[in-house]
């Protein structure tokens, strides 16, 4: 009797543990078995409060989890203070934000606001199938807006515009590439600051290697899409892009030169021996194990905060080009704009939210904690920079613009990003690897062009110094 | 005089409704979470779809099958993988099963011991193995080089020569106490007396493995050989944590292709492909099959010779 009252009871735990587990998971569909990237994505909502009675709802979603701490007080606030009658909603999606909008759209339980940047809502799927709302017209009545975002200037082809129709307007943005540098491990060899020419500045790396006699190296690659980090960026300075805008087809020939420039670190022993993930490395350089890092203006709050650096003095530095000159503009990650979702019954109650979030006081506070840069040029000039820490040394340089976004293509194979870095590593050869992209980009291309899922991207006053400056066009053929 | 056809009637018993009624609720499952989802992005087979947009393209999937170099590639890789995983696999773990079937004290803490990478998330231990494989502080690297077994450290994930040994040491490690379960429950359930009139016959330990443990195990042998067959060409998740594939696709086996085709890769240029992807999840389920069958089909004929 007795063994049969544990084990009833035994069952029962089992069984309580499992609805327990089963309760705190959302079921994902678009996840089956595998590993990796099916973390169970159970929204946050923050602030644990009911919507008082007789004010409208507003249903926000993030996907930005670091600056959740000053985003919730802001919203908090708004909640108390806001005369509209309006009650902010914010859900944090830290994981497959774009599945989890889509299922939601489908499923008519779509919010009303989202936050879009960082080419998190790519509009060839938001906006052409109707899922974002323009708002060119709300823009178009809001002086103070214009004012404080410069909506126009800041308007991106295939970014957050779409022939005309602007879905969303960034309040901030990420830097683009730089030099991050151990200043101790380069004075130790003799060096005070980064070379412009990138041959130059292998050959620092090589110095720095040899002198650390396998203690420390020059500088380190994370298995990340390292190309895009340091050599791709090199090439964008230099004129150099994997889209031909003014023919509208994919050229990657452009990249043989730096990519046997690129070869000596690794046929050279020059960087350090393991790429493992972004934030191994990070962790390593802080341990003073390579010299050299490249990555954007996230790194001000990484080694500030989550993986300080305390032994060393470190600097940032523009990233080197092939000759030294600067002959094209540095990719820029725009970021926090918010985006009406067609689906909503309160549009008008949305771009009030929208415009609290984007209002003087809401993104001079942000950006003053240092979450990221400023955008437009009229918040650069009020914000207090003594406060923003690390990220002054990220400031946004002359030559930094946003390329317009070229088709996105159903592409057999992988992407240019390996087989350039294939190419480096010494995996593939640099002809092969460019012959292999040209063609199977462009028949891509084509074919989804002539499917009618694509269509061709043609300025033909591309200038690559401006490159969103021109005339879009887009083609059926 | 006519006979009398035997016609075969359906007897609707009690016995008969209850059964239907005990498997509704499988059938029901499967229906819903194998065989709807299956249909579903079957359909999609003839499209092009990146999970919010279909195009219709006809045969150019197939055509971009035939062409797919990478696709054929990661293919070929996996009967690599899985020849290797095998063929270290199952004699390791019926090895260890024997020797721990000796009654000596702490046989079964081993056996807890040897079971427990198989609980261990695939991709957690991934990712600790990665921080042994790698090839500057890596612990592997450490070790053998104060041994002095190696030179200079190994590159285990970076160099093309050695993350198959990579990738093999982890399936290895993973997947051994399993097949040790297994093939302990079958020594199990092999009559002491067989053993007894063996030692009474004069076999050592070699002859008593091979004359008596093995032949009578074949049944369970088959059994774990074909799942273990299955099971290798199936596996992806720790290449995919481990080396993601690389380096420059020589680790890459088909289901982590298509993983990367159905979900993006992060950081790419290009969306994900669904419609293609369930083509060539179709393609490799095939390749599976054939092999399954070819597997049958050899295990019958052996089952006739022993």
């Amino acid at each position: 009797m007795k063994r049969k009252l544990i084990s009833v009871l035994t069952a029962a735990a089992i069984a309580v543990s499992l609805t327990a587990c089963g309760s705190g998971s959302t079921a994902n569909t678009n996840t089956t078995a595998a590993a990796g990237n099916t973390q169970t994505t159970a929204g946050e909502t923050a602030g644990a409060s009911e919507a008082p009675a007789g004010t409208t709802t507003i249903e926000v979603w993030s996907e930005d989890r670091h600056d959740m701490e000053y985003v919730e007080e802001m919203v908090d606030k708004y909640n108390q203070e806001n005369t509209d009658g309006i009650y902010i909603n914010l859900t944090i999606i830290a994981e497959d934000y774009k599945n989890m909008l889509a299922l939601a759209y489908n499923g008519g339980t779509a919010p009303d606001v989202v936050g879009a940047g960082a080419n998190n809502l790519p509009l060839n799927i938001f906006a052409d199938t109707g899922i974002l709302f323009p708002l060119n017209d709300y823009i178009a009545a809001d002086e103070t807006f214009q004012k404080v975002n410069e909506p126009y200037e800041h308007a991106y082809e295939g970014n957050n515009t779409r022939n005309g129709n602007i879905y969303f307007i960034y309040s901030g943005m990420r830097s683009g590439v730089r030099v991050i540098y151990n200043k101790d491990l380069l004075a130790q060899s003799g060096y005070t600051e980064i070379p412009t020419r990138l041959a130059d500045y292998i050959s620092m790396a090589k110095d720095i290697t040899e002198k650390g006699a396998g203690q420390y190296y020059g500088i380190g690659f994370t298995s990340s899409s390292p190309f895009e980090r340091l050599l791709e960026m090199g090439s964008q300075v230099s004129g150099i892009y994997y889209y031909d805008y003014i023919n509208g087809k994919y050229d990657f020939s452009g990249y043989k030169e730096i990519v046997e420039v690129g070869q000596q670190l690794i046929t050279e022993d020059i960087a350090y021996p393991d790429q493992q993930a972004v934030d191994n490395m990070r962790a390593l350089f802080a341990e003073g194990e390579f010299a050299l890092w490249s990555n954007a203006s996230q790194e001000a709050g990484v080694f500030t905060n989550q993986i300080p650096i305390t032994s060393f003095d470190w600097g940032v530095a523009t990233v080197p080009s092939l000759t030294g000159e600067i002959k094209g503009a540095l990719q820029t990650t725009p970021s926090k704009g918010y985006g009406i979702v067609s689906t909503s019954e309160h549009k008008d109650l949305a771009w009030k939210v929208i415009q609290y979030f984007q209002s003087e006081e809401f993104v001079k506070g942000y950006l003053e904690n240092g979450y990221c840069l400023p955008i437009s040029t009229y918040m650069d000039g009020i914000i207090d920079k003594t406060k923003i820490g690390r990220m002054a040394d990220f400031e946004l340089l002359e030559y930094e613009s946003v390329y317009p976004m070229p088709p996105v293509i159903n592409l057999s194979g992988d992407d240019y990003r390996i087989v350039l870095w294939n190419a480096v590593m010494g995996y593939v050869s640099v002809d092969e690897a460019i012959e292999d992209l040209n063609t199977r980009y462009n028949e891509a291309l084509e074919a989804d062009i002539a499917s009618g899922s694509a269509k061709r991207l043609v300025i033909s006053d591309y200038d690559p110094l401006h490159p969103s400056s021109g005339t879009i066009t887009y083609l059926d053929n | 005089m006519g006979m009398k056809q035997n016609k075969k009637r359906v007897h609707f018993t009690k016995d008969s409704a209850a059964t239907a009624l005990m498997l509704t609720p499988s059938v029901l499952f499967l229906a819903v979470c194998s065989i709807y989802p299956f249909i579903w992005i079957f359909r999609y087979v003839c499209y092009d779809y990146n999970g919010f947009m279909a195009t219709y393209t006809g045969t150019r999937n197939f055509m971009r099958m035939m062409n797919d170099k990478a696709f054929w590639g990661s293919v070929i890789h996996t009967f690599e993988y899985a020849l290797y995983k095998l063929v270290f696999i199952i004699p390791l773990a019926l090895v260890i099963a024997v020797l721990l079937n000796a009654k000596m004290r702490g046989s079964n803490v081993l056996r807890g011991i040897y079971f427990m990478p198989t609980i261990i998330s695939t991709s957690i231990s991934g990712m600790i193995f990665s921080f042994i494989f790698a090839t500057k502080n890596g612990i592997l690297n450490g070790v053998l080089m104060s041994l002095n077994l190696i030179q200079s450290p190994v590159k285990w994930l970076t160099g093309m020569d050695w993350v198959m040994v990579a990738v093999t040491i982890m399936a290895v490690w993973g997947g051994f106490g399993n097949y040790m379960l297994y093939f302990t429950t079958g020594i199990n359930s092999i009559a002491e007396d067989v053993y007894e009139s063996a030692k009474i016959d004069g076999a050592n330990t070699t002859q008593t493995f091979f004359r008596i443990t093995l032949p009578m195990l074949s049944p369970v042998l088959k059994v774990v050989l074909m799942l273990a067959i299955t099971g290798a060409f199936k596996d992806y998740e720790a290449i995919m944590v481990l080396s993601k594939g690389g380096p420059g696709n020589r680790s890459m086996v088909m289901f982590l292709y298509i993983y990367n085709l159905i979900f993006g890769t992060p950081n790419s240029t290009t969306q994900a492909q669904i419609g293609y992807g369930a083509l060539l999840s179709v393609m490799a389920a095939f390749i599976v099959g054939i092999v399954t069958a070819i597997y049958m089909f050899v295990s019958r004929k052996l089952d006739d010779v022993v």
